[in-house]
């Protein structure tokens, strides 16, 4: 049928507000019950869609001090507002759970086209909880939801998957969302894959999916998403898309994709090397991005989305979209290896395996490091090639060492030492960037909800880019943060990608352009704080306090030895003084508990600050 | 004159699709394109083509009402005449004819002349070859 369909007529789907599809999935897998609900419009004003919608469901359906791998935690994938529009990257899909890898509650986007046929499948979220019996796959299309078997796809990666199950469907513009080996053995760094080479990347979210033996999600829509004026609509998209979008400024999507940052950090001197040991690489230039422009074939799109960042690549007889900069040099300069093919072939080994390779490179290095320093012999150096190409496959079937290793770095350094450089917050392994040369990537890294991440604030932007920031002082930094965390929030949650870096005035736009909404920026920024007050409960109520908002002892202790931020650590006194700061910017407390005035402020719904209260007047 | 791809520039955005079904059918919905984009990976790599009306005028052949007509140019429906028998979704090779929400065929027209697809192809990949 090649995706069109045939004499059936089609009925338009959609919610009451425009651009949401008003139906909200849920699917048992314990008692194989389906049930389609109307989703909570009243929600949709305040928490958008992905990830503030994914965050509202999750804090509604279960209860955060759960074990992230028992059958009653839940996985909610929830498209952005914009997806299936002719908005660019606003395709995107956040997956939300409570994490095996931190506890906190963590959400992660997935780009390619998954997102779209969510929509198209007449969904704003949908939401999975239970255990099946045996291994399944759900195949979810809108006028059906059925629970089918999955044994036939045990211990296959994720491109195999998704290749099989086309052919077993005899479809082959479905949409698969799977995990590899990594997610069905509980490893604890598993990440999903869609269409090869898009993954939700951190916090193990497919070892959540693995407890529940759900291998896969297959997906087939054919509901139409409406906005509420389409000619005007299409007349400002086009005109935004040349103003704001197709513009010198983003051009770097074309050329080097996301690699474009190696220079930036190599320079800024916060590229980490050697498992953090350096912020500079004397052999950087070997895995510059040229090299990879060399073998590139051609760029590769996201659904719906003019800027196409992903680079297609060949390289002897392997093919790959990648690598990405984070790729290239956590599993690459961080382990000292320095040969673009090999960095190619254990980047594809973790896709089809399933294992993000941001957390792979970090627990790599650690473990080379502890060779180096006498601490435990995993048998590997920096550089040993050989046995490097070895580990993914380990790791994801839990063979021989992979079975630790696919416990994480904080798992290592508790049973074998070397806390001081395990580099991690709240067991979620650290992005390829070093805070010592940019103070505030540090206080970014110790908030954020799900552990170190990137993507939560980035000032690395007016600290190493930009430099219109001093990157050697806290002056300033906790409302930077914050500023950045409100930002990201509201437009993860409306569903803009991080890689179109519009403002909120455009955000809030093309929000009334598409829903008909009267939203402001200010309204944007206080979206993005109330979302952001969301998962801090979440957290709290999960345990989580000041002394989890922390950084390895490394980036307090260890001046980096050269470079632009030579001699450089976080001074950690000045840190702790402007955690404060931060807390009380927010309305929090000491500990960093929200207080009740800020939430009633920010206009959290009652039921949420209601649930907080009984929680805190418990003790 | 008909659409051609450059398939070595393709992002695969399928934006042109979107278009499409807005502009025809106002909604986004690519099952509702008028055209169809494959881009994606195989086994064997990465499979870029097109499926374009290629005025092969099938549908208008099996026509039983013969409300669609050709100008020399593009081809065009009449809604008034067109019974929504379908026999020209079946007879296109491209499978890109289909019943609109009306029961009518929705069929490329070229946009008479300037297709709405190729004004918001990205990379000027999707073109309008017009034969001299």
């Amino acid at each position: 049928m090649c995706g069109v369909v045939s004499k059936k007529v089609l009925k338009t789907g959609g919610g009451r507000i425009k651009s949401y599809m008003g139906k909200v999935l849920r699917v048992e897998l314990s008692s194989g019950k389906v049930v389609e609900e109307k989703t909570k419009e009243e929600w949709l004003n305040k928490y958008y869609g992905q990830k503030g919608l994914g965050f509202r469901y999750l804090l509604e359906d279960i209860d955060p001090t759960i074990d992230p791998l028992s059958a009653e935690n839940e996985i909610i994938f929830t498209p952005g507002v914009f997806a299936g529009t002719i908005i660019s990257s606003g395709g995107k899909l956040a997956i939300t759970s409570k994490s095996p890898a931190t506890g906190t509650i963590t959400d992660g986007s997935v780009g390619g086209s998954i997102g779209a046929e969510v929509k198209y499948a007449g969904y704003d979220a949908i939401i999975i909880k239970g255990k099946a019996e045996h291994l399944v796959y759900l195949y979810i299309t809108p006028n059906k939801t059925e629970i089918r078997d999955a044994e036939f796809l045990r211990g296959k990666g994720t491109h195999q998957t998704d290749f099989i199950l086309k052919k077993k469907l005899k479809d082959e513009e479905v949409k698969i969302i799977s995990i590899g080996p990594a997610g069905e053995n509980l490893v604890k760094i598993a990440c999903m894959t869609s269409e090869l080479y898009r993954q939700q990347g951190r916090g193990g979210i497919a070892a959540v999916m693995g407890s529940k033996n759900l291998k896969a999600i297959a997906i087939k829509g054919w509901k139409d998403v409406t906005v509420s004026n389409i000619s005007s609509f299409l007349r400002a998209v086009g005109e935004i898309n040349k103003k704001h979008l197709l513009t010198p400024d983003n051009s770097w999507t074309d050329y080097d994709g996301t690699l474009v940052f190696g220079d930036f950090m190599n320079d800024g001197g916060i590229l980490p090397t050697r498992n953090f040991q350096a912020g500079v690489s004397p052999t950087y230039k070997r895995l510059h991005s040229e090299m990879v422009d060399k073998r590139k074939k051609g760029n590769k799109a996201c659904f719906g989305c003019a800027l196409g960042c992903g680079n297609y690549i060949q390289i002897d007889n392997i093919d790959l979209e990648g690598p990405e900069y984070e790729t290239l040099n956590m599993v690459g300069g961080n382990c000292e290896i320095l040969d673009l093919k090999t960095i190619v072939q254990f980047n594809k080994a973790c896709d089809d395996l399933g294992l993000d390779t941001i957390s792979t490179g970090n627990i790599v290095a650690y473990i080379m490091e502890m060779r180096e320093r006498g601490i435990h012999d995993f048998g590997i150096s920096f550089g040993d090639v050989e046995n490097y190409l070895k580990l993914p496959e380990k790791i994801a079937y839990r063979k021989g060492i992979g079975n630790e290793l696919a416990e994480g770095v904080r798992f290592l350094s508790e049973k074998y030492g070397g806390k001081e450089f395990a580099m991690h917050v709240k067991g979620l392994e650290v992005p390829s960037y070093d805070p010592r040369g940019s103070w505030g990537m540090g206080l970014a890294y110790a908030t954020s909800d799900r552990g170190a991440c990137h993507m939560r604030a980035f000032p690395i932007t007016e600290e190493v880019i930009e430099k219109t920031v001093d990157p050697f002082t806290f002056e300033g930094k906790a409302k930077l943060v914050i500023d950045g965390q409100h930002y990201n929030t509201a437009k993860f949650s409306i569903g803009i990608c991080d890689f179109w870096a519009l403002d909120l005035n455009l955000l809030a736009r093309l929000l009334n352009m598409a829903t008909g909404s009267n939203t402001t920026e200010e309204d944007m920024a206080k979206g993005g704080e109330r979302i952001w007050n969301l998962g801090r409960i979440f957290n709290v109520m999960a345990g989580f306090r000041r002394k989890d908002d922390t950084l390895p002892e490394r980036f307090f202790s260890e001046p980096l030895p050269e470079g632009p931020a030579k001699g450089k650590v976080l001074p950690k006194k000045e840190f702790e003084k402007t955690l404060s700061e931060y807390y009380q910017l927010r309305g929090w407390d000491e500990e960093g508990v929200p207080s009740k005035e800020r939430l009633q402020e920010i206009e959290v719904d009652k039921e949420v600050i209601e649930k907080f209260e009984r929680y805190l007047s418990k003790g | 004159m008909k659409l051609v791809l450059e398939p070595e520039k393709c992002i695969g955005c399928k934006l042109c699709e979107l278009a499409c079904s807005a502009k025809n059918e106002s909604v986004f919905n690519p099952r509702k394109a008028r055209l169809k984009i494959i881009n994606r990976y195989i086994e064997a790599g990465r499979e870029v083509k097109g499926k374009f009306c290629t005025l092969c005028k099938k549908c208008l052949e099996v026509c039983p009402t013969e409300a669609i007509t050709f100008n020399g140019k593009w081809l065009t429906v009449d809604d008034e005449l067109c019974s929504g028998c379908g026999e020209c979704v079946d007879a296109c090779p491209e499978g890109i004819i289909f019943l609109n929400d009306e029961d009518k065929a929705a069929i490329c027209s070229l946009c008479e002349g300037t297709p709405y697809c190729v004004e918001w192809c990205p990379k000027k990949c999707l073109k309008l070859e017009v034969e001299e």
